[in-house]
């Protein structure tokens, strides 16, 4: 029995071993088809390029051949090409090539998640159908939302930042939020800086939608609002001073206003800073975004969270000290011989923007 | 047989018979193994041909901590490597375990570091401080730490309390990332939020040379005893692993590459500065500790993002880092001994804490026991010596097929190519590495247990040589 099941075993592993090797071959002739096929599209690409029309023959003609995978992915390696050499003119003829386009999207959408996948990086990748307002290729596209697939979700979000339309763009935040797929807040905050459409436009939207998140969506807005600008502060002040705002949520806002200082949130961040050692957390991220605040109450203020008993607390209250260039010797001349833990953090603070600055420092 | 020794029959009877469903559980695990392995490989690689991955740089910080022992050779070319990496934010903290030589001093003058008095939180106990410098200069904060020595263990352990960011990896100081690695490694962290562990591919970097972090030459070792490593790591990494990864029940992700999520491996207390398997025995109380606590957790294994790292040339070297293993091993599980079949740990206890207990920890007594029944049957004349010639050879072209079928998966992984030496040294190697190295290394895990108190926190050194950077 055991010799039977060992044979069976050696027959499916060499078998594996000449799949491996064919798939090799196949392989290198797929490279080498693919090369092929690319100069064929580069030929005729040009070709339509100099003529400056695409006639509804070359359209029927690109659909019959872009319905391959190989052949599309051929086209892929040519754009990019074509794009490094010439890329306003390689833009155009992707623009006149838009019904090709769109009815290669209903045909992709149609196959399996790898390939589906696949067709939304195009878009993205060549910026096809960018600031057209194509509402069916949205709606596509945000079907692809319900995917398992991360890759093709994440696709297809791609493709809806570069095609512009904030309306599609918010949909399509609104589907990943409502489906229990997780979709890493980075990935929605880095993305929405991609867009490429009319950032207010898309701001306003969001802010339409912003009560209706949850929570982790909202984070992710944020995130967005504070690598966008400070346009935002009053909205934000809004949700941080809501009393039913989630801390996640809070902890978002007050980053925001440690990067863009502002004189309303400032009695909101003495609030958060007096919330004690129970809520430490908020009490770092508040202590980290007061270093925008320069005035004497925020020092002092900044020194008694120097005290506290979190050490996340202590490092931030130093950091900020030193941001706020409150005089080393004064620092040193309150804590001294009465705070170990406040005084070694000034020091190693002291230390680090000298460090930064380089200034002397014993090597 | 004379009347005396009648009983010998039934005992190699029922150890005939225990070899039987011995040996059809392990052949059954390598093919799986294997099988999925290489399907999973191809399958990535198809992905990755119509742009299935994540292709930003996205910015999620990580930390990465080098343990380093008496690495004057290795630490500055690995340092400069890590700064060579693909990513944006991320720092290096070096945690020099109170070398003998001039570890410190080597990174010191060459990044021109600067000593500084930094206050640490400490949330895993560890040894004492001696001294810390940084330096701001480079393109990411480079962090060194000199400590009283107390192990690898201990050194990570101080490694996280330093570290800034919310995940960290862990490395050995004589390896080297490729440019990619950090992005690939990051993937399973934007795929899942339940993801706690990153487990990536560690291949021997003998003979490689690396220009930034990117393979401009590759070969098979020319010394075969790390050639032999190579096509064994590729068994191991490409295979096994990918099998274990698909339910969950990695109980490994070696200490020479891995990304941990820094407050979970906090809570669980961190690495255990008694054993010597320190890595295997952090992902096993992993394990443990998200089960106990009913907190949806992924230990996940990413088959192309690579390490490369220096594999022992010396036999020598060979057996005493496997015999390292092997009690790292023992430690480990007996530890977390709880684990034998409890389902309460579903697969992980009943695949993938059985498969280790009985195919890694007792194979090479099981394998001792076979070799002494099989001649105990000789003496007997209880022995069919065509048959068992036969059904040995069988057994070595099988492992032979399967390390084969696993090494032209090379082909699926992206930057590997197979020239036909290379293929005809692996042919030919492997049937040595299944019927001779093998044994070899049966007897060293064997014999591991002596001396196992006089090397209990050694680091377990071995001959090192500089690794070809660019």
């Amino acid at each position: 029995m055991v010799e039977t099941l060992i044979y069976f075993y050696l027959t499916v592993c060499v078998s594996m071993i000449l799949f491996n090797l064919v798939c090799a071959c196949i392989f290198r002739r797929q490279g080498q088809k693919l090369n092929r096929s690319s100069l064929l599209f580069e030929q005729q690409i040009e070709a339509q390029i100099r003529s400056g029309s695409i006639t509804s023959r070359d359209e029927a003609a690109m659909i019959r051949k872009l319905k391959r995978v190989s052949n599309l992915m051929a086209f892929d390696e040519t754009l990019r090409r074509l794009y490094q050499r010439e890329p306003e003119k390689t833009q155009q003829y992707i623009i006149s090539l838009s019904p090709v386009f769109t009815y290669l999207t209903f045909e992709y959408m149609g196959k399996d998640a790898l390939l589906a996948a696949y067709f939304p990086y195009l878009i993205f990748q060549y910026g096809i159908f960018k600031g057209q307002d194509n509402r069916t290729v949205s709606k596509t596209l945000i079907k692809l939302l319900s995917a398992d697939n991360l890759y093709c979700r994440e696709n297809a979000m791609l493709a809806l930042y570069t095609i512009g339309n904030a309306d599609s763009v918010v949909e399509a935040l609104q589907c990943i939020d409502r489906s229990e797929a997780f979709h890493h807040p980075k990935l929605i905050s880095d993305g929405l800086l991609t867009f490429s459409g009319n950032r207010e436009a898309l701001d306003v939207i969001l802010w339409g939608a912003f009560p209706i998140f949850t929570d982790g969506m909202k984070v992710a807005v944020l995130d967005y609002f504070r690598f966008c600008g400070d346009l935002h502060a009053p909205p934000i002040l809004r949700v941080m001073s809501d009393p039913d705002t989630g801390a996640e949520v809070c902890y978002s806002c007050i980053r925001y206003f440690g990067k863009y200082p502002s004189k309303d949130a400032l009695p909101y961040l003495y609030t958060f800073a007096a919330y004690g050692d129970a809520r430490w957390e908020f009490v770092a991220i508040t202590a980290m975004a007061l270093a925008g605040y320069p005035c004497k109450q925020t020092a002092d203020l900044l020194k008694q969270l120097l005290r506290s008993r979190s050490w996340y607390v202590r490092y931030n209250a130093a950091e900020s000290l030193e941001r706020l260039q409150v005089p080393y010797e004064e620092l040193m001349g309150e804590f001294f011989g009465r705070d170990r833990y406040a005084m070694e953090m000034l020091q190693y603070q002291h230390a680090r923007k000298k460090l930064t600055q380089k200034e002397d420092l014993p090597q | 047989m004379s009347g005396n020794f009648e009983w010998v029959k039934p005992v190699l009877d029922v150890i005939n018979g225990f070899f039987v469903v011995y040996l059809i559980g392990y052949s059954t695990f390598l093919f799986l193994s294997v099988v999925v392995g290489s399907s999973v490989l191809y399958k990535r690689r198809k992905q990755e041909k119509l742009k299935s991955i994540l292709q930003h740089n996205y910015k999620v910080p990580i930390s990465i901590l080098v343990p380093a022992y008496n690495e004057e050779i290795t630490v500055v070319e690995t340092v400069r490597s890590l700064l060579d990496l693909d990513y944006e934010l991320y720092e290096i903290v070096v945690i020099d375990d109170g070398s003998q030589d001039n570890t410190s001093q080597k990174l010191i003058s060459a990044f021109h570091m600067h000593a500084i008095r930094r206050p640490m939180h400490y949330k895993i106990p560890c040894q004492p401080i001696e001294f810390i410098y940084e330096t701001m200069d480079e393109k990411v904060p480079l962090t060194l730490i000199r400590k009283a020595n107390g192990g690898k263990a201990d050194s990570l352990n101080l490694g996280i309390n330093a570290c800034r960011y919310p995940y960290f990896i862990c490395m050995d100081a004589d390896s080297a990332l490729q440019h990619d690695s950090l992005t690939k490694i990051m993937q399973p962290i934007l795929s899942s939020k339940d993801t706690v562990a990153v487990g990536g591919v560690i291949r021997p970097a003998n003979d490689v040379e690396l220009e930034h972090g990117r393979v401009v030459r590759y070969k098979l070792p020319a010394n075969l005893i790390a050639c032999m490593q190579a096509l064994e790591y590729d068994r191991s990494f490409l295979a096994s692993r990918i099998l274990l990864a698909q339910f969950n029940g990695s109980l490994i992700i070696s200490g020479a590459f891995g990304l941990f999520k820094k407050d979970i491996v906090i809570q669980a207390g961190g690495y255990d500065t008694a054993t010597v398997g320190e890595d295997m025995e952090l992902v096993v109380k992993l394990h443990e500790y998200c089960i106990a606590n009913d907190l949806p957790y992924r230990v996940e294994y990413v088959p192309d993002t690579v390490c490369w790292s220096q594999a022992p040339e010396r036999l020598r070297d060979l057996c005493k880092q496997r015999k390292r293993w092997h009690l790292g091993l023992f430690q480990s599980m007996w530890k977390h001994r709880t684990m034998l079949v409890n389902p309460k740990y579903g697969a992980v206890s009943l695949i993938s804490y059985f498969y280790f207990l009985v195919y890694e920890l007792l194979s090479p007594f099981i394998e001792i026991l076979g070799i002494f029944s099989v001649l105990a049957a000789y003496v007997f004349d209880l022995i069919n010596v065509r048959f068992m010639v036969l059904f040995f050879l069988i057994y070595t072209v099988f492992g032979c097929v399967l390390t084969l079928t696993v090494f032209f998966a090379r082909i699926y992984t992206a930057d590997l190519k197979v020239t036909p030496k290379d293929a005809a040294k692996a042919i030919f190697l492997c049937f040595f590495e299944v019927a001779f190295l093998r044994f070899v290394l049966s007897w060293v895990r064997a014999t591991a247990f002596w001396g196992y108190q006089r090397q209990k926190l050694n680091w377990g050194k071995i001959q090192r040589q500089k690794l070809q950077l660019k």
